[in-house]
């Protein structure tokens, strides 16, 4: 049995990341089975980024990202939406599939779109990892 | 007290930058694409030293500056403050990177190796000026490994803390806006390493390495080896509103551990920075290394580095002087003549007689 939590942020983490015009149009035709939909929040801002320091352990700010923020109530629940950069839209989709699945409706699709995003994600990083892989060395003491 | 007018004022103004744009043309889009496209360790710079990350609109404000970067800095942290701050991340933590470069001049055999990632340390620095010609110069494909680098690897110093040859660091509890921020407190000295640390994460690249230079070359009391210096990719920790903490996107960071040794142990130096920058992070370290204990006024002591490395108010300061001071320097110049007046009514006054 699957964690709600976690598996709530597996969602959350791949549609944050995942190509935007592809769920902008996945998001699209889910928009008619929320009913009404109130915005709470569609808007661009900034999510400040700190580190823990290895050499005293203190946590210190990097510095702030530019985020798309979108908010929505829909069907009684919530849902919502955080991407890098500024694309409204790209948010709003996301906070759409959220909802969805918040609602249960067109939980098939979402979970399918879920997992095609999440293997393209994961192929990324695996051939991004292979070139890191290729760049190994290896020392010795004469 | 004086006052100078200027005549003339807003219409010079006007066409002296449309004489500096003149020169850039048109900013489009493709041209904004292109510059994020093609000069990716410039816009990691810019973004670290904005203390802004976002590759699009460091682009822009490069080409909207026509590269003049303590402009274009400014630019991105005056844009910075229209923006509503929406949440604190979770604290990133080095071992939890997806690291694409991982290198240590202490230790050779660091848990999960030596992985030196994008790297032209060891290149041939050769202009292709065939490209000048009209050829076409694509740089070869990376040949990848059969198999993946892990995506984490573990923190150099933690090992080192298993070792004993240094105390690892109690668990900093704090967290979200409880974290200290120069961007919404003044800077005070002593500072809060917090503060430090920060200010070091915005610091102008080029003013952190002629200190962290100096200090290198002997003018500090640490020589640094560098213990850790890694190139990786953060994720982004946020809050959904019904309680969920998930990952909302990465940036790039960069990070440098320098170790020196302290008495029975090692003292080790910290910094990062958005984006990848080694050299940034490696003399900021080196100030990091050195601070404690640092003679007032010497280019290690933090109130100096920090003062003397934050990218716009000395670039605005440097530039302030160039504006008009004409009523405070005639007064200079008032007291110049005077003295002269003086001195040479001195030379023409008889000796009264004896």
């Amino acid at each position: 049995m699957t964690d709600p939590v976690t598996d709530h942020a597996r969602a959350l983490g791949i549609l944050a990341r995942c190509d935007a015009a592809r769920l902008k149009a996945f998001a699209e035709p889910l928009i008619a089975r929320l009913g009404e939909i109130q915005v709470l929040e569609n808007r661009t801002g900034l999510v400040m980024l700190p580190m823990r320091d290895t050499a005293q352990g203190t946590h210190f700010h990097l510095g702030e990202v530019l985020m798309s923020e979108a908010h929505i109530a829909a069907s009684g629940t919530e849902g919502f939406g955080m991407r890098r950069g500024r694309d409204l839209e790209a948010a709003m989709a996301m906070a759409v599939v959220d909802a969805c699945l918040a609602t249960g409706q067109a939980t098939a699709p979402v979970r399918s779109f879920l997992d095609t995003e999440a293997r393209h994600l994961a192929e990324a990083d695996r051939d991004r990892l292979c070139q890191v892989e290729a760049t190994r060395v290896n020392m010795e003491t004469f | 007290m004086a006052y100078v007018a200027t005549r003339g004022g807003e219409r010079a103004i006007e066409q002296s930058q449309r004489l500096y744009r003149a020169e850039m043309g048109a900013i489009t889009p493709e041209r904004v694409a292109e510059t994020r496209r093609a000069l990716p360790y410039l816009i990691d710079r810019l973004m670290g030293e904005a203390s802004l990350y976002d590759e699009d609109l460091a682009a822009l404000a490069l080409a909207q500056t026509g590269g003049e970067l303590y402009e274009a800095v400014l630019l991105l942290r005056a844009w910075r403050t229209t923006q509503p701050r929406l949440q604190v991340a979770d604290p990133v933590t080095q071992d939890s990177l997806l690291t694409h470069r991982r290198i240590s001049a202490a230790f050779k055999d660091i848990p999960g190796g030596q992985i030196l990632g994008p790297t032209l340390d060891y290149s041939h620095r050769i202009l292709e000026t065939a490209v000048l010609s009209g050829e076409t110069h694509s740089p070869d494909p990376v040949t990848p490994a059969d198999t993946p680098a892990p995506a984490q690897h573990p923190s150099v110093a933690a090992w080192q803390a298993d070792n004993d040859l240094l105390t690892a660091p109690e668990p900093d509890r704090t967290t979200g806006n409880d974290i200290p921020d120069v961007t919404r407190e003044p800077l005070l000295f002593p500072a809060k390493r917090a503060h430090t640390l920060q200010s070091l994460a915005r610091a102008e690249t080029g003013g952190v390495l002629a200190l962290g230079y100096a200090a290198q070359r002997g003018y500090g009391q640490a020589h640094p080896t560098v213990n850790e210096l890694r190139l990786g990719e953060a994720e982004i920790q946020v809050r959904h509103p019904r309680g969920t903490m998930f990952s909302a996107g990465r940036v790039k960071i960069s990070t440098a551990e320098v170790v020196s040794k302290q008495g029975a142990e090692l003292g080790l130096g910290f910094s990062a920075t958005l984006g990848w920058n080694e050299v940034k992070v490696i003399a900021a370290a080196t100030l990091d290394l050195n601070a404690d204990g640092a003679e007032k006024g010497s280019p290690t002591e933090e109130e100096f580095f920090l003062y003397h490395t934050e990218g716009v108010e000395s670039s605005g300061f440097c530039n302030h002087f160039k504006l008009p001071h004409y009523v405070t320097f005639q007064s200079s110049l008032d007291a110049m003549r005077d003295a002269k007046a003086k001195k040479a009514q001195q030379t023409r006054t008889p000796e009264p007689a004896e």
